[in-house]
């Protein structure tokens, strides 16, 4: 088993559930990997970091349909880096939608990014429901899978896996909106604020 | 409204009174942070005052839209694709079944028929239908009832873009 490096690409790194993810990957990859937060900001150290290692993991949240422009700066970084041997990139990714197939056009970004620079790609975990399904019941299923993933990666054998709540839509959306809802209580704003149809005041910004 | 917004200058580009022109080039605009403050704290407004704050009510209340960006690896470069990110303030937390799949539901944004122009030099067919799925995922989100992808090369660029103002106005 080579060398490891993991990003997470969260805009909220500290606080976020790819964390939480990379924390469970490292239990189940078990030996040490090197841990690069995009946000800050220091790409050349990383990518000095990154050289000697047989593997790169990618872990990020879906934003608006696409990787993280964070992930985007760093992945022009990785491009214009002369990095010997190019690692094997893995990704995992998780949206707040049910439906992992709401990733698939991130994950081929990435996949294309690959193919242009000469990465080789490894194996990807698509996760649906990603903002609430850690704090449910169905957690066992992300981890199931990420230790199947894990397996995959050290194992040389490409995978391509996707989970989310085995629940209707229906039902996701209640229990969603709910999780919202308290999200929105802990500061003191209620369902109808959160509701507010208004943007920056309704009023339109002055001509530049 | 009409908005045009670029990732670049468009110099000389003539817009109608009512309609607006947005050079992102020429703005201050961070990263989003991820903090929800839209959705959980100051619902409909960033936490982040620059300039995106001056641009994504400009982007809901539109019903006609053209950007134009660079393309990076199938996506949006980097300015559309951080101002784009920051627009999240005109959804709200909610998600709700829009054609079958969960979105975001939308506070007051209007229907629209939106343009992009990529740009770019020798943008790989294999390239060009990656975006074209992307910003069809877009229209999901940014509730786009029409949309048109159009490629163009770097020199060419102001021509095209010309082209689909004026043909806002036939």
């Amino acid at each position: 088993m080579g060398r490891m490096m993991i990003v997470n690409a969260s805009p909220r790194a500290p606080r976020s559930n790819s964390k939480r993810i990379i924390e469970r990957f490292q239990a189940y990859w078990a030996e040490a990997a090197g841990l690069y937060p995009t946000i800050s900001n220091k790409h050349e150290q990383a990518l000095a970091d990154l050289q000697g290692c047989s593997d790169l993991l990618l872990v990020f949240p879906l934003y608006a349909d696409s990787p993280p422009s964070t992930l985007l700066g760093f992945l022009k970084a990785l491009s214009a880096a002369s990095i010997s041997p190019k690692p094997a990139v893995h990704v995992i990714i998780n949206c707040g939608f049910i439906e992992p197939e709401q990733n698939l056009v991130a994950l081929d970004i990435i996949r294309f990014f690959c193919r242009q620079n000469g990465f080789p790609f490894g194996s990807t975990l698509s996760i649906g429901s990603g903002e609430a399904i850690l704090d449910t019941p169905f957690s066992f299923l992300v981890w199931r899978k990420l230790k199947k993933f894990a397996a995959a990666v050290r194992n040389r054998q490409p995978v391509h896996l996707q989970t989310a709540m085995p629940i209707p839509k229906k039902w996701f959306i209640a229990a969603s909106t709910n999780y919202w809802i308290q999200y929105g209580q802990k500061n003191g704003i209620d369902k109808q604020q959160m509701q507010t149809m208004e943007i920056e005041g309704g009023v339109l910004p002055p001509k530049q | 409204m009409n908005l045009l917004m670029s990732d670049r200058p468009l110099p000389g580009i003539q817009m109608k009174e009512a309609d607006r022109y947005i050079d992102l080039s020429r703005l201050k605009i961070r990263n989003c942070v991820g903090c929800f403050g839209c959705w959980v704290k100051t619902p409909g407004k960033c936490v982040i005052r620059d300039d995106a704050v001056t641009v994504y009510p400009l982007i809901a209340y539109s019903s006609r839209v053209i950007y134009v960006t660079r393309l990076y690896c199938g996506c949006y470069d980097l300015p559309m694709k951080i101002m784009l990110e920051r627009a999240i303030p005109v959804q709200q937390a909610f998600i709700r079944l829009y054609h079958g799949q969960t979105h975001h539901i939308q506070r007051e944004v209007k229907p629209k028929d939106a343009i992009i122009i990529a740009y770019g030099d020798a943008v790989p067919k294999e390239e060009q239908e990656l975006f074209r799925r992307l910003v069809a995922r877009n229209a999901h989100n940014m509730l786009f009832q029409s949309w048109r992808v159009i490629f163009a090369k770097e020199a060419e660029l102001f021509s095209v873009v010309y082209r689909e103002v004026c043909a806002w106005d036939a």
